[in-house]
């Protein structure tokens, strides 16, 4: 068992107050980025105007690169094609950024009575455990989900008692290990998602160390404490579209209202995956591409396994209009969905909206350093469940900082829209005649 | 081949075995000792003499836990999460070592030298936070994704429990048939084949780095993980049948001397099949009924390759060099496709053994191979770098690259390390097979199906957009 930490709060204040200030010094660029920071993915730059957005509700007024990364390809690759000067819509256009969650109406296969659920922004929470994260980066998700109109995912951990006045704002992640579900989390969810496979490991399961698993989260979780816990890939009773219909029938029944969404990964038959979780009676497909993903995970995993989300988008979308049923899902991407733009070039090759995890723990300190699987965890108190730790995250600090972020991205996405001439996010999924391929 | 009372699941004895010579550190730590003095002058005041909080410190690694603290930091602690320089950039700057980044070469470049001593030094699959970091794909094998299935797992026990997933590969010769006389008795010849447990074996090493205890390290770590090792017939001092020895032409009088039945032999510089070859073939197997014989080449043409076979030969070992390049600078990837679809247009492919080296220096290169069409793989600078061998300069060539290794290495460390690199490389084989629902490594060999290729994909997603 790991030692108990005793916590000295004024040392905790100590580090918080300097790292805030950290946060706000580093995208001034007085003094350089840090040297060490950054990768292909994620440069130290955009790390830095992540942090820049979640101070000030701004995109960054200096020469910081927020837009693309340096990875080479997929959205970095893509670009828009802007209109000229005086085609575009004026300043004071009023643009819609809200999308439908239940595209098949209040009479789905898998019930007469599905909630009719839209969302302020194209974008909601991924899935963070309680166990993989802070209680308190839990909550600060949460909060800034309500203020939005839009979701968090409790990940595959529960639902801390902290979390029960969002619960309007909480996807109930049901997955392998079922962690933390019970009757009463399914109840609360307006949105049950079934984690299939998740971009970061996919086809490997989930993995808690043992360390993280402690005393209140192993209670959650209804294990045993300082135990690794393992969510086996993938369900064991699933085998076919029918039997996945059969967990949606079983999830209506304890939450007819429910809508129901399922997470997979992006398999060469990702198109094939779409539609027979349509037919299952799915109101949301939610693509995970392999580059993403907030938790540790072999790094042959992350590197090799399934096609990263650029290219699973648009196959996707294609087939599901083929089918003439693309009118009729929600389709969410996430996995490497880094900045607004990325959000925005997701939605126009054919996404409805996209799922952010990184970036929010970006918002809230994340260096991207890789650590969390290390020791007691997250030095910056985000996967974290050290007792000592996780304090250096307050949740109203956390949820300002993804409030801001969200401001800034959604100022940033309607000028990109008013510059591409629509007045409606909806309008621009799958519009891939409105992007440029950059040699 | 165990009886049913013998049977004994596979299975690699892995234990830490740290690095035999100081590398550099990951990371350089510079403090500002002038400003670390301010902070901690002006902490004292602020927090009024409360010494725990003025003390406690960003690093929760200890770098900064020696006994002055930041004053002399210790930076073979810094795992560079940036933390101490984001609360005090004033104090504290955090660098990539530049001297940690030149280890390896161009293509064995730093992140693959720290991946795969990792792997040797602790036995255990790499494993980090946060996705992923590199480049989107790029060319050769980063250009490549295994697929993976939603619902499909070979067994519901979980891949390193109970779930039984056989990495164990053939090489020989593999008829497509036999055929037996009107009594019902063998009337074709006993195929010579034998099965390994692991997918790769372990190839010769260059010149610069050869010495009697690593070819000591090779045979025994080869010996206790139950697979081969490839070495000079004039180095082959080791009674253990896990020597795999290799000779040119004039040297095969040296066989006589070893003391041992070898399972395998390998005759190297055999570029194309003179009536030389054809005798040397033809004699080792009249000396050596039940041993193979391979060829060792580098990748020839179509026709070389099927003339080959038409003379008898059925294990190839192809060589392309440490840059994963072949003569004409074709990408091993493309070569070992070539190879592959030869013998497949041919209809032969399953008679014959193609074992590969050169380029595949990441355990996700070996699936990433064998989808390419290789049945097994030859292991070359990765084992140098498991044992901490230093690059001297871009090393691409085989014959003139240049390798330092440590002087005095231990045979027990070193046979540790490459047990934990074989270990490893499994574990992780076992991941991509798993999450593909295969069920054994040998179905794997050159489906490409199961393969996604950066040029189709995006050709696919993106053919549309102004400016593909």
């Amino acid at each position: 068992m790991p030692e108990e930490t005793t916590v000295h709060l004024p040392a905790i204040e100590k580090h918080i107050e300097h790292l805030h200030q950290g946060f706000d010094y580093w995208p001034t660029l007085e003094n350089g980025t840090p040297p060490a920071m950054g990768d292909y993915r994620w440069p130290a730059e955009m790390i830095l105007s992540t942090w820049y957005q979640a101070g000030t509700r701004e995109p960054p007024d200096n020469e910081l690169e927020y837009r693309t990364g340096d990875s080479g390809g997929g959205f970095d690759k893509l670009d828009f094609k802007f209109l000229p000067k005086e085609q575009q819509l004026p300043p004071e256009t009023d643009i819609d950024l809200a999308i439908p969650l239940n595209r098949r109406g209040g009479h789905g296969p898998a019930s007469g009575v599905d909630r009719e659920i839209e969302i302020s922004l194209p974008w909601y929470g991924g899935g963070m455990s309680f166990g993989s994260v802070s209680e308190q980066v839990m909550l600060a998700r949460a909060m800034t989900a309500k203020e939005w109109g839009t979701f968090t995912s409790t990940g595959e951990g529960g639902f801390p008692d902290s979390l029960v006045k969002y619960k309007d704002h909480i996807i109930t992640q049901i997955a392998t290990g079922m962690f933390g579900v019970s009757e009463e989390t399914i109840q609360h969810a307006p949105i049950i998602e079934f984690k299939y496979a998740q971009g970061a490991k996919p086809g490997l399961g989930g993995h808690l160390l043992g360390d993280k698993t402690t005393v209140t989260v192993a209670k959650m979780r209804e294990s045993v404490p300082w135990v690794s816990l393992f969510s086996p890939f993938p369900f064991h009773s699933v085998y076919s579209v029918e039997d996945h219909r059969k967990h949606v029938d079983w999830v209506k029944t304890i939450n007819p209202e429910a809508l129901v969404s399922v997470k997979v990964s992006t398999p060469t038959d990702v198109d094939m995956v779409a539609v027979g979780s349509y037919y299952a009676g799915a109101h949301i497909v939610h693509l995970d591409g392999s580059y993403g993903g907030t938790g540790a995970a072999p790094e042959i995993a992350k590197k090799n396994i399934a096609m990263p989300i650029e290219f699973a988008i648009p196959k996707v979308h294609k087939y599901l209009l083929g089918e003439n049923i693309r009118d009729e899902i929600t389709v969410m991407a996430s996995g490497g969905v880094r900045t607004v733009y990325d959000i925005a070039k997701a939605i126009a090759l054919g996404a409805d909206g996209v799922v952010l995890g990184t970036a929010e723990l970006i918002a809230m300190g994340c260096t991207r350093c890789s650590n969390c699987e290390r020791g007691r965890g997250c030095p910056f108190g985000l996967t974290t469940t050290d007792p000592e730790l996780s304090l250096l995250i307050k949740p109203e600090w956390g949820a300002q900082r993804i409030s801001n972020l969200n401001a800034s991205y959604a100022k940033q996405l309607r000028d990109i829209l008013r510059r591409l001439g629509l007045k409606n996010i909806r309008d621009l999924r799958g519009r891939t005649d409105l992007l440029i391929y950059k040699r | 081949m165990p009886t049913n009372n013998s049977y004994q699941r596979y299975h690699i004895d892995t234990k830490p075995s740290p690095d035999f010579v100081l590398w550099p550190n990951r990371f350089v730590v510079n403090v500002n000792r002038f400003q670390l003095a301010k902070l901690l002058i002006t902490e004292i005041i602020h927090q009024r003499g409360d010494m725990k909080a003025v003390t406690s410190r960003p690093c929760m690694y200890g770098t900064f836990s020696g006994p002055i603290g930041g004053f002399a930091p210790r930076p073979q602690h810094c795992v560079g999460c940036l933390r101490c320089t984001t609360q005090h950039p004033e104090a504290v700057r955090i660098l990539r070592n530049p001297d940690r980044e030149r280890l390896g070469d161009s293509y064995f470049t730093s992140n693959y030298v720290g991946a795969v001593a990792y792997e040797a030094e602790t036995g255990s699959i790499p494993v980090k936070g946060a996705g992923y970091r590199g480049k989107f794909g790029g060319a050769g094998w980063d250009g490549m994704w295994t697929d993976m299935s939603e619902i499909v797992r070979p067994t519901r026990d979980g891949i390193h429990g109970r779930e039984f997933i056989s990495t164990v590969v053939d090489i020989g010769e593999k008829p497509s048939y036999l055929v037996f006389d009107e009594d019902g008795g063998l009337a074709s010849a006993q195929p010579r084949t034998l099965s390994i447990p692991v997918p790769f074996i372990y190839d010769a090493p260059p010149k610069s780095a050869e010495s009697e205890t690593l070819y000591e390290i090779l045979a025994s770590a080869a010996e206790e993980t139950q697979t081969l090792a490839v070495i000079p017939v004039a180095s082959c001092r080791f009674q253990v049948t896990s020597v795999v020895p290799f000779i040119k032409l004039g040297e095969e009088s040296q066989l006589e001397n070893l003391g041992f039945t070898p399972k395998m032999i390998e005759i190297d510089d055999a570029q194309s099949p003179t009536p030389n070859i054809q005798s040397l073939i033809s004699n080792l197997q009249s000396q050596f009924p039940d041993t193979i014989i391979a060829l060792r080449l580098e990748y020839p043409e179509a026709d070389t390759l099927l003339e080959f076979y038409e003379n008898g030969v059925r294990v190839f070992h192809l060589i392309a060099d440490f840059h994963g390049r072949g003569n004409d600078g074709t990408p091993v990837m493309d070569l070992i496709r070539q190879a592959h679809m030869t013998f497949v247009e041919a209809g032969v492919r399953d008679e014959v053994t193609l074992i590969g080296s050169g380029g595949i220096i990441a355990a996700e290169h070996v699936p990433k191979a064998i989808i390419t069409g290789l049945d097994l793989v030859a292991l070359d600078t990765p084992l140098l770098t498991a044992l901490q061998t230093q690059f001297e300069g871009d090393c691409a060539d085989r014959e003139a690259s240049q390798f330092n290794m440590p002087a005095n290495i231990p045979l027990d460390w070193g046979v540790q390390r490459l047990k934990n690199l074989t270990a490893t490389w499994r574990d992780q084989l076992l991941e991509i097979l798993g999450a593909m629902g295969l069920r054994e490594v040998r179905r794997l060999r050159g489906e490409m199906g199961r393969a996604m290729f950066q040029v189709d994909l995006e050709r696919e997603a993106f053919a549309e957009i102004e400016g593909y």
